[in-house]
């Protein structure tokens, strides 16, 4: 008898066979022991082409790395995987999408069976989803790192809490191992600002750097990976590789009228092609960055210009008399003595009338540069007037002034350029030191104490020295 | 030298378990991309006898501490390695043995390129210092094939949401594998998964290779779909106090495949 024509629900075979969904039974490593003709039908291979082959040569690339690195030693470790998507190549060439679910049954000859869903529906529409989110959260992120970024440098209230913010920035939305900023000096020389960067000890070396040429070229230098490094600076690459860094990225810091401020340089722990995105990203926070500049070193100078003399740039009234308070607060807490130095130039006024006023502006400059080479590290000096001086040493005894007064005193009588030796320019001066276990002092009190000993030296006839304790 | 891991819980970070003779020279067996520490069931308990024996799962992988991945750090193999360095230190380890699979093999030789202070043996299986075809080097792979592992990764994780983080689908018919055992199974965080194998497979770390100067046995399966021969020949070639074993297992997870040959092949190495 002829088997009836159409399904028979009654043979399993043929359930097994014609079932919605393809079937395939393997070895644990992969061999094709049995599939079902369903499967053979959506792939359109014989199957004798399958059955002997193994699953995974018949999966595209990626499918086979996921294959062997996740879904594998799920299997092993669970007895099962389930929902995996992989990517047929069938008998055409082209790609079957596919969910798989595989359950891996133990015994003297364990196999594994899998039954295979076609995906290309789930796959084709999740996919655009995905792209589609992708893209989303890519244009967000950007906007959300500048909108943080922007942020970030407006709190900025210095040159240095800038370069940081910007090095912070950087790092972070560019994965960056480490970043740097490094600004122009006033010599065009390009100084470390903020961040971390695995070449500061070179820096003094006179070498190029990426930033450097970033600077010149006014536009990024991308160096990928070490081979580059090499290539392009030898001499970094024994520091890079020490840092663990692998690929360069620096980008200029331009005003809006394309002069160059400084650079940011990104340093990745990962050789990496640089994408269009994330360079333009880094061009943007360096933009961003550059803008912020200039109005914080606007501010720096307006505050300096309010606490400073302008023709000497010392200390002005007002920041002398802050400094004068703070070092007095402090001498009370610790108790050391606190030396505050008056001097007045003689002869001043005879070079004044004598040769004009701008061989005086000159003699006032020259001197307070004079001033700056003989004081401590610590010291303030400040133009109290006309052709007065202080200086306000903290934590200094009546020896310790005297020592500065004297090499102010030796500075002064140098001769000055611009003035003909006939004219005698020293300094009469006046120390005033405050001992806290004496007592309490007011700052003004310190200050009429300092100015009186200088006119004992005046009126002892000038270029001389006179220290009063109190 | 405890400067750099104070106030940090390593065994909290990498879910260290330990176990074995606690006076024993130490093994410390480190999993490679996709899986957990649970790859090593079938072969860590064979030395617990005579070694104390230390399992760890990677940052981002398993039941590690995922809050502690960053992906600055980890966008280098050198992230791992600084925490490989930081687990011997804080488990005050000497004269450890270092068995690490995959990716973790070269993290492993990052680590001994170091500081091999605590480090006396390095056991690799199936390393491979570059995935990625270039002249004159055979990887395995291009380029775009890593960029299809991606797409492979995408339409794996597609239906989880950030929110869902590192569990791994559930398990709604075997409710008695529910357990912390089945979540930790190979737990993944999708966007981690993504990140760790751009960096497992897009890293070069064949200039690493010859900074490793502690006894090394590589271990290369006989057809690894990942880790080619040619590859394992490289390893060989270039760490010079080596030693080369090819297995008679075959793939890429000997460990899980072939334990006893695994466990063979490491006990007489450390004979």
């Amino acid at each position: 008898m002829e088997p009836p024509a159409g399904p028979r629900e009654d043979s399993y075979e043929d359930l097994y066979e014609h079932a919605p969904c393809g079937y395939l039974s393997c070895t644990p490593d992969g061999r094709i022991l049995k599939v079902n003709e369903t499967l053979l039908a959506w792939t359109g291979y014989e199957r004798a082409e399958l059955v002997g082959g193994r699953f995974p040569d018949f999966l595209d690339v990626g499918s086979r790395l996921f294959y062997e690195t996740r879904y594998l030693p799920v299997l092993r470790l669970r007895g099962e995987a389930r929902e995996i998507a992989l990517n047929v190549r069938v008998a055409d060439g082209a790609l079957l999408p596919v969910l798989v679910n595989s359950v891996l049954l133990d015994g003297d000859t364990p196999v594994v069976r899998t039954a295979v869903f076609d995906a290309t529906m789930r796959q084709d529409y999740e996919r655009e989803l995905l792209a589609a989110r992708r893209a989303a959260e890519a244009s967000e992120t950007r906007v959300r790192i500048l909108q943080d970024a922007s942020s970030a440098f407006s709190r900025a209230g210095s040159e240095e809490e800038l370069a940081q913010a910007l090095a912070a920035s950087a790092r972070e939305s560019l994965d960056a191992t480490q970043a740097a900023v490094l600004l122009l000096d006033e010599s065009g020389v390009l100084r470390p600002a903020g961040g971390d960067d695995p070449f500061a000890e070179l820096r003094s070396a006179m070498l190029r750097f990426p930033a450097n040429d970033a600077l010149d070229s006014r536009g990024p230098i991308m160096l990928q990976d070490l081979r580059q490094i090499e290539a392009h600076y030898p001499a970094l690459l024994g520091a890079a590789r020490d840092a663990h860094i692998e690929a360069i990225c620096a980008t200029p810091l331009l005003d809006q009228t394309g002069t160059p401020l400084g650079a940011i340089s990104c340093y990745f722990g990962r050789h990496r092609v640089f994408d269009p995105q994330n360079v333009e990203l880094q061009a943007a926070l360096a933009r961003q960055a550059a803008e912020v500049l200039g109005r914080v070193r606007l501010e720096e100078r307006l505050r300096r210009m309010a606490l400073h003399d302008q023709l000497t740039g010392l200390a002005n009234r007002q920041l002398l008399a802050e400094r004068l308070g703070q070092a007095m607060t402090s001498a009370t807490r610790t108790g050391a003595p606190l030396a505050l130095i008056f001097l007045d130039i003689d002869g001043f006024k005879a070079v004044n009338d004598g040769l004009g006023h701008a061989v005086g502006d000159s003699v006032l400059r020259q001197v307070a540069d004079r001033l700056r080479g003989v004081v401590r590290g610590g010291d303030t000096i400040g133009r109290f007037g006309g052709d007065e001086f202080v200086v306000v040493c903290a934590d200094a005894d009546e020896a310790a002034a005297q020592a500065i007064a004297v090499r102010i005193s030796d500075a002064v009588r140098e001769p000055l350029a611009g003035v003909p030796t006939t004219f005698s320019v020293t300094a009469s001066i006046g120390i005033a030191v405050h001992h806290p276990s004496n007592g309490s002092v007011t700052p003004e009190g310190l200050l009429i104490t300092a100015d009186a000993a200088m006119y004992l030296s005046k009126d002892a006839g000038k270029d001389r020295i006179t220290a009063v304790g109190i | 030298m405890s400067a750099s891991t104070d106030g940090l819980d390593v065994r909290v970070r990498n879910n260290i378990r330990e176990s074995g003779d606690p006076t024993g020279r130490p093994i410390v067996f480190v999993h490679g991309f996709g899986c957990s520490q649970e790859m090593w069931r079938d072969v860590a308990p064979s030395f617990a006898a005579e070694h104390r024996v230390i399992l760890l799962d990677q940052v981002g992988a398993g039941a590690s501490d995922t809050a502690a991945y960053e992906r600055r750090k980890y966008d280098s193999l050198h992230g791992y390695a600084t925490d490989l360095l930081e687990i011997l230190e804080q488990l005050d380890l000497s004269d450890a043995v270092v068995v690490a699979h995959s990716v973790s093999a070269m993290i492993a030789v990052l680590a001994a390129g170091r500081d091999s202070s605590r480090i006396t043996a390095l056991v690799l299986i199936g390393p491979s210092p570059r995935y990625i075809d270039e002249p004159g080097y055979t990887g395995g792979f291009t380029e775009k094939d890593i960029e299809a592992l991606l797409d492979a990764l995408d339409a794996n994780y597609l239906g989880w949401s950030a929110a869902m983080g590192p569990v791994i689908a559930g398990n709604p018919d075997r409710p008695e594998l529910g357990g912390e055992l089945a979540e930790s199974f190979c737990a993944t965080d999708p966007d981690i998964a993504r990140h760790f194998a751009r960096v497992t497979f897009l890293s070069d770390n064949r200039r690493d290779l010859d900074r490793v100067s502690v006894p090394t046995l590589v271990m290369q399966c006989s057809a690894d779909p990942i880790a080619p021969l040619p590859v394992g020949d490289y390893v060989h070639a270039h760490i010079p106090d080596s030693r080369l074993v090819v297995l008679e297992a075959t793939g890429h997870l000997p460990h899980l495949s072939a334990p006893a040959e695994v466990v063979r092949e490491l006990a007489s190495f450390l004979r």
